[in-house]
């Protein structure tokens, strides 16, 4: 098995995955050295291996509310892709397809709003694969579903970490919208949409983990190179 | 109801009331927090509480996709895979597909349709070989991720110019010179497979795009006549038939095309 960490600078060509993965996914060393391992046999996951410093480096004065905004944009990216690839393609019910172009446009615009906040510190797209997800009804409801409970717990994790009131105060608006999708995606699958009186938080490594486990996150293809060109002329 | 009665009613209310708040303070003699509120006292909560904090940020308003836009679909190669016929196993095959260009980019394809079939998902992909205008199906899981561009390259070679749309509107348009009659340009749908830059060429001008489209009659040129897109040392011979078959325009013209036109951009050629 090679070392994905060896070989992520020729995979990830432009950095956006190593970055996205020291900003967005601070691990212990321990997690880096497991995930690595699934990454190496994945062959697109190799970016748990960058360094944590990079996120150091990266950060500035409230380190912590940067390190949680770009998880969260990064969150962003993925299903704003996902339900917008999904709406594009538009192989799935009416219904499903109803779902995927409002939330998705709400994501899109959580995207936007999390990158001007984050400004030069904001990631790049790191890049998907969604697969056939896009274009399965089962498989897409029951990612959606994932995905929707998990952030609407993700930020109940997030929000009493975060320094500053002021993010608090945007994320609870994030919040409650993340809420109603994951209520509205339970409806379509026909399962109950509030199961508790009270919900408990999910951490980001639960969240990680969630993304890791679907192989979405890949490095974007290397499209351009500074060599001879070779056409006819 | 005569001003008496309303007197004596108040003056019961006000008695009733009395009552109920000694037997409040009976029950806890501290006045504790536990208090029912007063609709008074808890009113004048209201105008002790600090001022809201300003949010960060308020999201804007979400942006619905258009129903109008004109997009292409095009992904990497993540196995290699023979293109088939038909979408499933058993298809006479097609092509053959690498992973990687003779640029060392990777190898992409532009995504048609899909179709699911009892063995999984299918996708009909134009290919990058000869005869030129070749589609053929590969199973989905060979693909790695969709990407989307907006943009379509159009070269009209009895203009000899060529045109650049988003989403359907002309974004850029140049003049351009085409393969000799001896090695013609060759005609049909492809797209841009790879862009190549900084190789220090005056022949190819400051960028060049790679296609997927293939000259029919320079079948023994290095790695295999693909036909490209790119500048020149020789501006003057623009607009011409003056190639082996590439497009070339202008160097001005080629760096102001390489800011509007993403890899994957579907062109026709006509």
């Amino acid at each position: 098995m090679s070392d994905p960490v060896s070989t992520l600078e020729q995979f990830d060509v432009d950095g956006a995955l190593r970055e996205t993965a020291a900003a967005a996914f601070p691990l212990t060393r321990g997690e880096l050295f497991r995930l690595s391992a699934t990454a190496a046999a994945a062959g697109a996951l190799g970016y748990f291996g960058a360094s944590v410093e990079e996120a150091d480096a990266a950060a500035a004065k409230t380190e912590n509310d940067i390190a949680i905004l770009r998880f969260d944009q990064t969150l962003e990216y993925l299903q704003a892709g996902l339900y917008t690839e999904a709406e594009r393609l538009g192989a799935l019910k009416p219904a499903t397809l109803g779902w995927a172009r409002i939330v998705g446009a709400h994501e899109r615009a959580h995207l936007r709003a999390i990158e001007n906040l984050l400004g030069d510190k904001a990631l790049k797209n790191p890049g998907f694969d969604y697969g056939g997800v896009t274009s399965d009804e089962s498989a897409f409801l029951k990612t959606a579903v994932a995905f929707e409970d998990l952030t609407a717990a993700l930020l109940k994790w997030q929000a009493p970490r975060l320094d500053s009131r002021a993010i608090v105060a945007a994320a609870v608006s994030l919040h409650s919208v993340e809420t109603r999708h994951a209520a509205w995606i339970r409806h379509l699958v026909g399962l109950e949409p509030a199961t508790t009186a009270f919900d408990k938080p999910a951490s980001q490594h639960k969240m990680a983990q969630l993304i890791s486990s679907t192989h979405f996150l890949v490095a974007r293809p290397k499209v351009a190179a500074k060599t001879k060109p070779r056409y006819t002329g | 109801m005569t001003v008496r009665k309303r007197v004596v009613g108040v003056g019961l209310l006000g008695a009733g009331a009395l009552v109920l708040l000694g037997l409040g303070l009976l029950r806890h003699p501290g006045g504790s927090k536990t208090h029912p509120a007063q609709p008074q006292a808890f009113l004048s909560q209201v105008g002790r509480l600090p001022p809201p904090q300003r949010p960060a940020f308020e999201v804007g308003q979400p942006k619905l996709l258009s129903r109008h836009e004109l997009i292409a679909w095009f992904a990497p190669v993540r196995r290699e895979v023979d293109a088939r016929k038909a979408p499933r196993e058993t298809a006479a095959g097609v092509a053959s597909l690498t992973l990687r260009t003779a640029e060392a980019t990777t190898n992409i394809v532009l995504v048609l349709r899909q179709r699911r079939e009892p063995g999984g998902l299918w996708v009909q992909i134009r290919l990058p070989v000869l005869p030129n205008n070749l589609t053929g199906w590969v199973p989905r899981r060979a693909l790695g991720g969709y990407h989307v561009v907006h943009t379509h390259l159009v070269v009209d070679l009895e203009r000899l110019n060529a045109s650049l749309l988003n989403d359907g509107r002309k974004v850029f348009s140049a003049q351009i010179g085409i393969g000799k009659p001896d090695s013609p340009t060759p005609t049909g749908e492809f797209y841009v497979r790879d862009r190549v830059s900084g190789f220090g060429n005056p022949f190819y001008g400051p960028i060049a795009f790679g296609t997927s489209a293939r000259s029919a009659v320079l079948t023994d040129w290095p790695a295999g006549g693909f036909v490209g897109l790119h500048g020149t040392n020789e501006p003057n011979l623009i607009p011409g038939r003056i190639s082996h078959g590439c497009i070339r325009m202008r160097n001005q013209d080629i760096v102001r095309l390489s800011h509007l036109m993403p890899v994957g951009t579907p062109i026709s050629i006509h």
